[in-house]
């Protein structure tokens, strides 16, 4: 069996797992503590992905990262190709799951008490710290869900990553266009495995992470 | 609690830098994208290519539609093979692809296929009308070329409009072949090229009754090693690629 997609959906996942936290967890919080011009704007272009079928949001993706295209020239001009690469899958699968990881920990942080945090900050601590002593600890189940959620939508990425990173065997390959290649070509019998593969992959972190949960609490 | 989730988060994050890192030292394969009617024929005629030139070879299969339009974005092809010339010409119009690699490789055919969980085997597109064939496979003629053929050559035998209720489209003629070959659908219309399988029967359906199915390949202007690429294009054409092409049912240049 060819190990290859196995490997890299794994490295792609927790890649854009970790991007879509960087970047999902402040959006997050601007979304449930701000109020400002645009917020609605943004609450919608968040869920978008969810909304757009995944080869139409790809090939938009495409257009823009491709070589022709506004991010891909600017790219190219610092000796840049992202489109057809593995990092243009673990931008696919960001793009997929970063709505999960947000919705989540922005249920999350509302459900805070605001007192707390304002107690925080009449006690003098500045809003970093409010936010990684008093918000995080209390919301973090939430925003841990949402990351599962966001790491399962990246390891099982199909359409965007169709279109951004190709179905290039050995290079952007992952688990699920590996498996919907071996089904086009007839061969269920290694499809079925990598399909095991990724079932397997799922419960594993499931298992450990409820295990987790349970250790802190 | 903050220093463990901030370092678990480092972790990751090196973890994350690690894998951007990787592939780029891969000496470069010819990568070849070809039409998903190509599946079975080029995985048989890739070695071969790769024996007598050392060269290896990467086959990505696919939409020709999809292809196009990733070859436009920049798609690391070498050369291209689609099941249908006016997606090549198009190409070549753009500028994208070399105009004098444009080579006419072969011509498609499609089949009747019945799943055999049906019991009967189906012999003309007639038979289609029987009520015990609740659903016909075909690909969507919107976009794929063989599905075009498809519905042509219903139109030709005046089925259309009685069998339409039964159509099921799939993406390609692999997707097609699939409903079929579950036994969820009882009959199909697709490309020669994939039937052999063993959950299906099949039988030709007369060239006459649709357009042409002229498949074009070409080489990308992209390509950092065109001489490669259209040596892959002469081979499927050439002694040790006909036998196999013809196994899976293509006609070939000089027979149309």
């Amino acid at each position: 069996m060819d190990f290859f997609p196995i490997w890299l959906s794994l490295r792609v996942a927790l890649s854009a797992t970790a991007l879509t936290l960087l970047t999902g967890v402040p959006i997050a919080w601007v979304l449930a503590r701000k109020r400002f011009l645009g917020r609605n704007a943004l609450e919608a272009v968040v869920v978008l992905p969810l909304v757009l079928p995944p080869t139409v949001l790809g090939y938009y993706l495409l257009v823009a990262i491709g070589y022709r295209g506004p991010v891909g020239r600017a790219l190219a001009s610092i000796g840049l190709e992202l489109a057809f690469t593995p990092g243009a899958a673990v931008l696919a699968a960001c793009v997929g799951s970063i709505a999960l990881v947000i919705k989540s920990a922005q249920a999350g942080f509302e459900s805070v008490d605001a007192q707390l945090e304002q107690a925080a900050r009449t006690l003098g601590r500045s809003e970093w710290s409010v936010f990684w002593s008093v918000t995080l600890p209390l919301a973090w189940r939430s925003v841990l869900a949402g990351t599962v959620l966001a790491f399962c939508r990246a390891l099982g990425e199909f359409g965007i990553t169709l279109m951004v990173a190709g179905n290039i065997p050995g290079r952007t390959q992952t688990l699920p266009l590996a498996i919907y290649d071996r089904v086009q070509a007839n061969q269920m019998g290694e499809a079925n495995a990598l399909a095991l593969v990724a079932v397997g992959i799922v419960v594993v972190l499931l298992f450990g992470l409820s295990r987790l949960a349970r250790l802190r609490y | 609690m903050r220093h463990s989730l901030s370092l678990g988060l480092a972790l990751v994050c090196g973890f994350a830098l690690g894998a951007g890192s990787t592939g780029a030292a891969d000496p470069a394969p010819l990568t070849v994208f070809a039409a998903s009617d190509l599946t079975f024929a080029f995985k048989e005629i890739a070695p071969h290519f790769e024996k007598a030139t050392g060269a290896r070879v990467t086959l990505v299969f696919g939409s020709t539609g999809n292809f196009a339009h990733q070859i436009r974005q920049g798609g690391p092809a070498d050369v291209f093979f689609a099941a249908d010339q006016s997606f090549v010409d198009a190409l070549i119009a753009e500028g994208v692809a070399l105009r004098e690699t444009r080579t006419l490789y072969a011509q498609g055919r499609i089949v009747l296929v019945t799943a055999r969980a049906f019991g009967a085997k189906l012999t003309e597109l007639r038979g289609l009308l029987d009520p015990r064939v609740r659903h016909i496979a075909i690909a969507n003629p919107a976009h794929a070329p063989y599905g075009r053929a498809a519905e042509q050559a219903l139109r030709k035998a005046g089925l259309w409009e009685a069998l339409r209720p039964k159509l099921v489209f799939g993406e390609n003629i692999r997707h097609a072949l699939q409903f079929v070959q579950t036994g969820a659908v009882e009959a199909g219309i697709v490309a020669r090229s994939v039937t052999d399988v063993p959950e299906v029967d099949w039988v030709p359906i007369d060239a006459a009754m649709h357009a042409p199915l002229d498949q074009a390949a070409v080489v990308v202007r992209r390509s950092a090693r065109p001489e490669l690429g259209l040596a892959f294009i002469q081979f499927v054409n050439g002694p040790e690629g006909r036998p196999i092409m013809k196994r899976y049912g293509f006609l070939l240049p000089g027979e149309f």
